[in-house]
Formats: structure tokens, C-alpha cells, sequence
């Protein structure tokens, strides 16, 4: 080994030591809540900062009985209640997220109380959401403490709810083989409406695809891109930008993406929907109320979803479909909702919009799909 | 007599089981397969699954493996030459079988799209060996009707038949 | 190619063999058998031989007096197919090749109906495809006439027939105008297959609604939904309404039940609610007075 090797080495590991002693002493406060063990490296609340950042960091240790101890207007709710703010009462996204990392920024600071911005976001298999919460932190003798700005998820009254809504099953021919015999058949649907647009980061295929039987369908949209020479340049699926449940005659958008192709290089698309027989019940109805197409900046489609049913909805997903001034399909958007629906409550959604996109957006069209926990709609 | 019987036998065994070319293949051009427009690729991909059958189904009758026939037979077809292999089994039988030539002619294609009627003009030769000795070779040029439906991932023969010429 | 060429030398030679060899008799095949039939093999010579009938459908071998008739019972060879009879004596090996042909009696059908779920008023919207079988499963390649009928709870009965052709025969029928169920049953001779098939109601030709005050809020309600039939669209079928209003829009998808879609929605003065099923657009009404 040379020389300048060896000492090449010796300056990798002591940089690799030094940053090592770093993190260790003085570590990102988000780095804290990701750590098991970050508890032990909390500062003390000697500011409205460091007791901002350590109640973030025990929020994402899920050190509940801790965190609530260190609130400032903890007399005002129960630390099962503070719980459930962050995790839900009913089973829905948040009581399976894991905090991925948060921010904080403060607002406006006086000698014995200051405003801190906190950003929580959370990670779940359907992807991340934020939580924003503006905190007051105010000085008890040398010590900072959060006053918490709980949200009490409603509870709704004991009652008996009667849902007498269809609700279809299937029953499929036996295993053995019985060519030509009787069978089910599958569901019959349609793409009504289809565009392929450029963006940046590749080729979007969206559209529109309708359940024109009289049972429910399990659906998917496979689009395979074609060169000019007839080969195939990518195939992709719509994945979760598609309600896969359509009860008959509904409608749902779905959205492809292809990363890293120009449509310059497509000649044509091969759509290929697919559905299939699904049991499905007819029950949850949800009314998405007080839709706002709020334009750029900030583009985005708010709203509240209304369960109309009995039943508690643990996850609802909301698409929206934008049309332009001709009706032209633009934009198919969604936004998976972070709390259960409750009966009769409203909770609200706002999904963004590219910018670029928002100035040609003259209608829009929303559709919900529910997941109750236990059960597929 | 007998000795040089078998040892002409027994090279023409060997020749059998190494000289194995591809079949000659003649697919008939298609008008019409009756009530359903018959598309390119499925015409191929029909072919395909049924020269493939041949093979599967001259290694299951030379091992006198049953199992050698799932994958590319299905239904009556496959019951057929299963009970055959067994019967082939049990007697202490072996036979070789050796397409030459296909003469393949697509004559139905089924509105549903669940069934395709092949009609081959088929040469092969058949070597039948008991205990392992190689009794006779017969060449045989024989009309097949075939009807092959579509599975997961292929089309497998559901009717294989000879019919009188 | 020169696996070829030698692979034919040999076939040459082992087929001269038996030739050279087969002096002291001969086999006398039928030319074809009807599958299950009784039939006889007649051979000549003295001595004792194996005869083995070998084919992809059925495989025999016995042991045989040369000379003697070898008979084969009803039911012994089932299996339609070309056969090669080989038998083999002690000095000598015959080779013959005879037919088995399906029994002309059809014993079962294989009947491909589809859809077995479909609008209603459609022109062949439905199709019967039948194979024919003996009762040894062997296709029926001979020419066999195929009746095709329709019949259910309206409409004239349709009747076709069809002849088959290398074994298929096949038919397209038009869907009634009424939905509910309808029998498809394909007949040939004795043997008959029947298929349940589902009619149900064509797309949306009829859609209205109406609305009321429902204390601080709106009732929405469709009439029967119904095509262009008549029939009423099943209990399921998504309406969606919509209300459109100063700033804002609600959107609600609504289930039909006992035919009819119904649901509450904000009151806002001047709101437009329209409502549709599928592609299909209904009535659009303003509140405070019908448009």
C-alpha cells in the first residue's frame, strides 16, 4: 500500500469516528424518535424548542405515559385520550403509522411563552401523511412545558343503526374439471375515457373505467406502452391510483405512471382491464360533502366525508377525477383519509394538484372507497 | 436368425432414441375458423402448445410417466393416454413415439373463444418394445382431430383423436 | 441431416426384417371397428405369438395361438384411434394397422354456453357451442344434427339447428327483452345438456329524480330506475348524486334498493343536483324549483 493510501485511510476512519462521537452527543432530534433508545438522549425542557423536540421524540418511541407527563395542561384530558388523538380511537391509518421524522419551527417567542409549529409525519403502507399541530409552550420555574392541543375524536352514542343494504356473494364452480359447465360469469367492464400525457418524470396514463354489469367487480388497468416498431417499452398497472372495488354501473379513475419515458417514443398503448367476481357489499355509503377546488398555489381538492351507514370505516380512500373546460380528463388525484370514519361525522380530505395542472382544471369529480377493519367495503 | 435380428434391432433402437430432428411443420393458411376472428398470435401460440404436446406425450409414453402429460394435456385427453400409460405399465410395454411431419390445419374457433379445433395430418413412426426389446417399428401417417382450451398460462389439448383416413 | 439419413437406412432394414421373416402366415384386420363393438383378429401359421394392439387411446397384448382367431369382447377396445396389431411368433413378426371409430350412438355432450349473464335484447348475444361424445368419450366425428333451444320466462322460444362438423356444432341466440332467467339446452338424439343463463336489465334509459326538505337538510330520491325495456335496474347499481352550489360540490354514490336510490344532502339555495348511473345522465333540478 502507498504512502498516500495509508493515509487516506487513517483520515476515513477518524472522520468516520468523529462524526460517529457526533451523532452520538449532539443527535438530530428526528434521529432521536427513530431511535429505540433516544429517550436517554433528550435534552431537558430548558426551552420551548428542546420540550417541543422531546415530546416529538417520545410521540415516536410511543412512550405515551411520558410524553403526557410532560404536558403542561395535562389536567384537561386523560393520557387515553392523548393517546387516542395520535392513534385513533377506532383501528384506521394512524393506529398502524410509525412516526418517520418531524420538524419544528417556531412561531413567535416571549419570555414565558412561545408558539412552535410541529410537523409530525407519519409512515404507513399506503404511503406518508403529516400531522400539523400548533403547540403554546409556557414557562413553568426553569422548565418549558407543551400545552397539547387535543382532538377528541367524537364517540358515537350506543344505538342500533338497521343497514339492510345488498350485499352479494359468489359461489364459483368446484375445483374438478367440468369444461363446459354451468360457471359464473365475470364482470363486464369498459374503459369509457383514456389519455396519455407527458410529465416530467415520464409518460401518465389516465382514465376512466365503468362497471357496466350488475355485480360488483374486482378491478385492474394494465397499460403497456408500444413503439413504433410494435415492441413493448414498459407495461404498469394503476396499483392504488384505482378504486379495485366497483359496485355496478360505478365509475372509478385510475392513473399509470412510467417513469423515464418520453411519449414521444410511444406509438400506441395496449390498455388491458381486467375484473373479476368479488363478494362486496353495497354498505358503507359515504357522502363526500362541501367540495372546494381550491386553485394554485396550493392547488388542491378539499371536502368532508360523511358516513352515512352504521358501520365504523377504518381507512377510506378518496379519487378525484379533474376535467378541463371541454371535459377532457386532466388529473386523476387521491388521498388515502388518516382517521376512521365514524357514523354521521364528517372528516375532512384535501388533495393537492400540480400547479400546472390546477390553471386547466374547470370540474372535478370525487369517488370514496372504504375498508373497514375486518372486512373489504 | 434371431441374433442378427436383434442386433439390427437394438442399432435401430439407438438410431430412434438419437436421431430426433424437429418434425416438419405446415400450418394451412386460415380463411375462416367459423363463428370468431382467429388473431396471429393466438394462432401461433395454439401451434406452439400443441407441437409441445407431441413431445410431452412421446417422453410420457416412452418412460411410461403419466405425470410427463400435465403440462400440456387436460380433460378427457389426458385421461385417455394416463389410462393408456398404465395399461403400457402393467403389461411390461414400452413405446416410442417419433413425429416426423405435421400438416396442421386450424378449422374451429369457438365464439367464446374457449375452444380451437386443430385437424393434423401428422407422420411418425411408433417403435413398440417389450421387456425393453424392441418388438417392431411402424411408420404411421395418421389424420388427428385435436381440440385444444385455454389455461393459466397456455393451451393445453382437451380431445386427441385419430380418425379414419 | 445425417441423423435423418441413417435413422432411414435403419427404418429400411427393420422394415424389410419382417418381410424376409414372415413366412409362415399372415394377419387378417378388420379395416375399422366401431369403439365397444366385438371383433376378431384372424391369424395363420402354427406356433405360439404375442399379439399386441398398440394405439396413443388403448394398449393390449395377448398370447395367441397362431392359427386360431383371437376374438375381443364388447366393450374391449373403447378408445377411438388409429391401432397398429403387431404379432410376434418365434421365428416371425406380422404388423397390421386398423381403425377404431366412434360409436354412432352420442352418449354425452359437452356444451360451451356463454354468457351466462347478459343484458337483455341483445342481437346472438348469446352462444351454445356442443361437442358430441359416444359414451366412451370418444369425439363423434361423423355428421350429427345439433337442435339448439331457448325458452324462459318471455319470449317466444328460439330453435335452431346445426350440423356438426369434425365433432362441433355450433349456434348464436338473441337475449329476450324481459330479464329473469333462461334455459339453453342443446339435444342430440337422447342426450341433452341445459344451461341456466341470467338476462338482466340493459343500460339506464330512465333516470329521475326529485327532492324535499328533510328538516335542515335535503332528500333526494330517484324514481324506479329502469332501461329501455322496462326492466328495473337490480338493487345495488350505484347512482351518484351531485349537488353544486356557490363555492362548492357534495357528491354522494347511492346504492338502489327496492329500486330506488335515496339520500340526504346539504340544503343550499339556488344548488344545482343532478344525478346519473354509469355514463347515463338523469335529470337536473334546481332547488327551489325543477329545471
Amino acid at each position: 500500500m502507498s504512502r498516500i493510501g495509508r493515509l487516506l485511510a487513517i483520515v476515513i476512519t477518524a472522520a468516520t469516528v468523529a462524526l460517529i462521537v457526533v451523532g452520538t452527543i449532539w443527535p438530530v432530534p428526528s434521529a432521536v424518535a427513530m431511535a429505540g433508545s433516544g429517550a436517554t438522549l433528550l435534552r431537558p425542557s430548558s426551552s420551548p424548542q428542546a420540550a417541543v423536540e422531546n415530546l416529538a421524540a417520545e410521540i415516536g418511541q410511543q412512550a405515551w405515559e411520558k410524553a403526557y407527563s410532560s404536558l403542561a395542561n395535562k389536567s384537561e384530558f386523560t393520557e387515553l385520550e392523548f393517546a387516542r388523538d395520535l392513534t385513533g380511537t377506532y383501528p384506521s391509518l394512524r393506529t398502524y403509522a410509525t412516526l418517520d421524522s418531524f420538524d419544528l419551527r417556531p412561531l413567535h417567542a416571549s419570555a414565558d411563552e412561545a408558539q412552535v409549529q410541529l410537523k409530525l409525519r407519519w409512515s404507513t403502507v399506503v404511503g406518508a401523511f403529516l400531522d400539523t399541530r400548533t403547540l403554546r409552550v409556557v414557562r413553568t420555574g426553569d422548565r418549558w412545558g407543551v400545552l397539547w392541543p387535543i382532538v377528541k375524536e367524537p364517540r358515537v352514542p350506543p344505538q342500533v343503526i338497521p343497514v339492510n343494504y345488498l350485499r352479494w356473494d359468489v359461489i364459483y364452480r368446484g375445483p374438478e374439471d367440468d369444461w363446459g359447465s354451468q360457471d359464473v360469469e365475470a364482470p363486464h367492464v369498459r374503459i369509457v375515457d383514456m389519455h396519455p400525457v407527458d410529465r416530467s418524470a415520464g409518460v401518465v396514463i389516465m382514465g376512466e373505467l365503468l362497471n357496466e354489469d350488475v355485480v360488483p367487480a374486482f378491478v385492474t388497468v394494465k397499460a403497456t406502452l408500444l413503439a413504433k416498431n410494435g415492441s413493448a417499452i414498459a407495461t404498469e398497472d394503476s396499483f392504488d391510483k384505482i378504486s379495485h372495488i366497483l359496485l355496478p354501473k360505478q365509475v372509478t379513475p385510475f392513473l399509470i405512471r412510467f417513469q423515464n419515458v418520453a411519449l414521444s417514443e410511444v406509438d400506441s398503448v395496449h390498455m388491458e382491464p381486467s375484473a373479476s367476481l368479488i363478494a362486496a357489499s353495497a354498505d358503507p355509503v359515504i357522502e363526500i360533502e362541501d367540495q372546494h377546488f381550491n386553485p394554485a398555489p396550493g392547488a388542491a381538492l378539499s371536502g368532508k366525508l360523511v358516513n352515512q351507514s352504521g358501520q365504523v370505516v377504518s381507512v377510506a380512500h378518496v379519487l378525484g377525477t379533474f376535467y378541463d373546460k371541454s371535459g377532457q380528463l386532466v388529473w386523476v388525484a387521491d388521498q388515502y383519509v388518516d382517521r376512521a370514519l365514524l357514523p354521521q361525522t364528517p372528516v375532512s380530505f384535501a388533495m393537492s394538484i400540480p400547479a400546472d395542472i390546477a390553471s386547466k382544471v374547470s370540474s372535478e369529480r370525487a369517488i370514496t372507497t372504504a375498508y373497514s377493519s375486518g372486512r373489504f367495503q | 436368425m434371431k441374433r442378427p435380428f436383434v442386433i439390427v434391432c437394438s442399432l435401430f433402437a439407438a438410431i430412434f432414441a438419437l436421431g430426433s430432428d424437429p418434425p416438419a411443420v405446415r400450418v394451412e393458411p386460415t380463411d375462416s375458423v367459423g363463428p370468431r376472428p382467429l388473431e396471429k398470435q393466438t394462432r401461433t401460440a395454439v401451434i406452439r402448445d400443441y407441437l409441445q404436446a407431441w413431445r410431452g406425450l412421446s417422453g410420457a409414453f416412452e418412460q411410461n410417466r403419466a405425470d410427463l402429460l400435465d403440462p400440456d394435456f387436460v380433460g378427457a385427453a389426458k385421461e385417455k393416454l394416463a389410462e393408456t400409460i398404465r395399461e403400457q405399465a402393467t403389461q411390461g410395454i414400452r413405446t416410442r413415439y417419433r413425429d416426423s411431419a405435421h400438416d396442421l390445419q386450424v378449422v374451429f374457433y369457438s365464439p367464446e373463444g374457449l375452444s380451437i379445433q386443430l385437424i393434423d395430418t401428422v407422420e411418425y413412426d411408433v417403435q413398440i418394445l417389450d421387456d425393453d426389446k424392441v418388438q417392431t417399428t411402424q411408420h404411421v401417417r395418421a389424420r388427428y382431430v385435436a381440440v385444444l382450451t385455454p389455461t393459466e398460462v397456455r393451451w393445453k389439448v382437451r380431445i386427441f383423436q385419430a380418425e379414419p383416413k | 441431416m445425417r441423423s435423418r439419413f441413417t435413422f432411414l437406412l435403419g427404418a429400411l432394414v427393420i422394415t424389410a426384417m419382417p418381410l424376409a421373416l414372415a413366412q409362415t402366415g399372415s394377419l387378417h384386420l378388420p379395416g375399422t371397428v366401431e369403439a365397444g363393438s366385438a371383433f376378431s383378429i384372424q391369424s395363420t401359421g402354427n406356433g405360439n405369438a404375442v399379439l399386441y394392439i398398440v394405439g396413443l387411446g388403448q394398449v393390449v397384448k395377448r398370447k395367441v395361438q397362431l392359427g386360431q382367431t383371437v376374438s375381443f369382447a364388447p366393450g374391449d377396445l373403447r378408445s377411438a384411434g388409429h391401432y397398429l396389431a403387431v404379432l410376434v411368433g418365434d421365428s416371425s413378426t406380422e404388423n397390421g394397422a386398423f381403425d377404431v371409430t366412434a360409436a354412432h350412438q352420442p352418449g354425452a355432450l359437452s356444451f360451451l354456453a356463454k354468457p351466462s349473464r347478459l343484458a337483455v335484447d341483445l342481437h346472438d348475444g348469446i352462444s351454445g357451442v356442443v361437442y358430441v361424445f359416444d359414451a366412451f368419450q370418444n369425439l363423434v366425428l361423423a355428421t350429427t344434427q345439433v337442435s339448439f333451444q331457448l325458452s324462459g320466462v318471455a319470449g317466444a322460444t328460439q330453435t335452431r339447428t346445426a350440423l356438426t362438423h369434425n365433432g362441433v356444432a355450433w349456434t348464436k341466440m338473441d337475449s329476450a327483452a324481459k330479464e329473469g332467467s333462461v334455459q339453453f339446452v342443446a339435444r342430440v338424439g337422447d342426450a341433452a345438456s341445459t344451461r341456466v343463463m341470467q338476462l338482466v336489465p340493459g343500460n339506464p334509459c330512465h333516470l329521475r329524480m326529485s327532492a324535499r326538505p328533510s328538516g335542515q337538510r335535503l332528500a333526494v330520491e330517484t324514481e324506479p330506475v329502469r332501461d329501455c325495456n322496462g326492466n328495473a335496474l337490480p338493487d345495488g347499481t350505484i347512482v351518484t348524486f351531485t349537488e353544486r352550489y356557490k363555492g362548492g360540490e357534495s357528491t354522494v354514490d347511492v346504492p338502489l334498493k327496492r329500486g330506488v336510490a335515496r339520500t340526504d344532502m346539504p340544503a343550499y339555495g339556488g344548488a344545482k343536483i343532478s344525478v346519473a348511473t354509469g355514463v347515463f345522465v338523469g335529470n337536473e333540478i334546481r332547488w327551489g324549483g325543477e329545471r
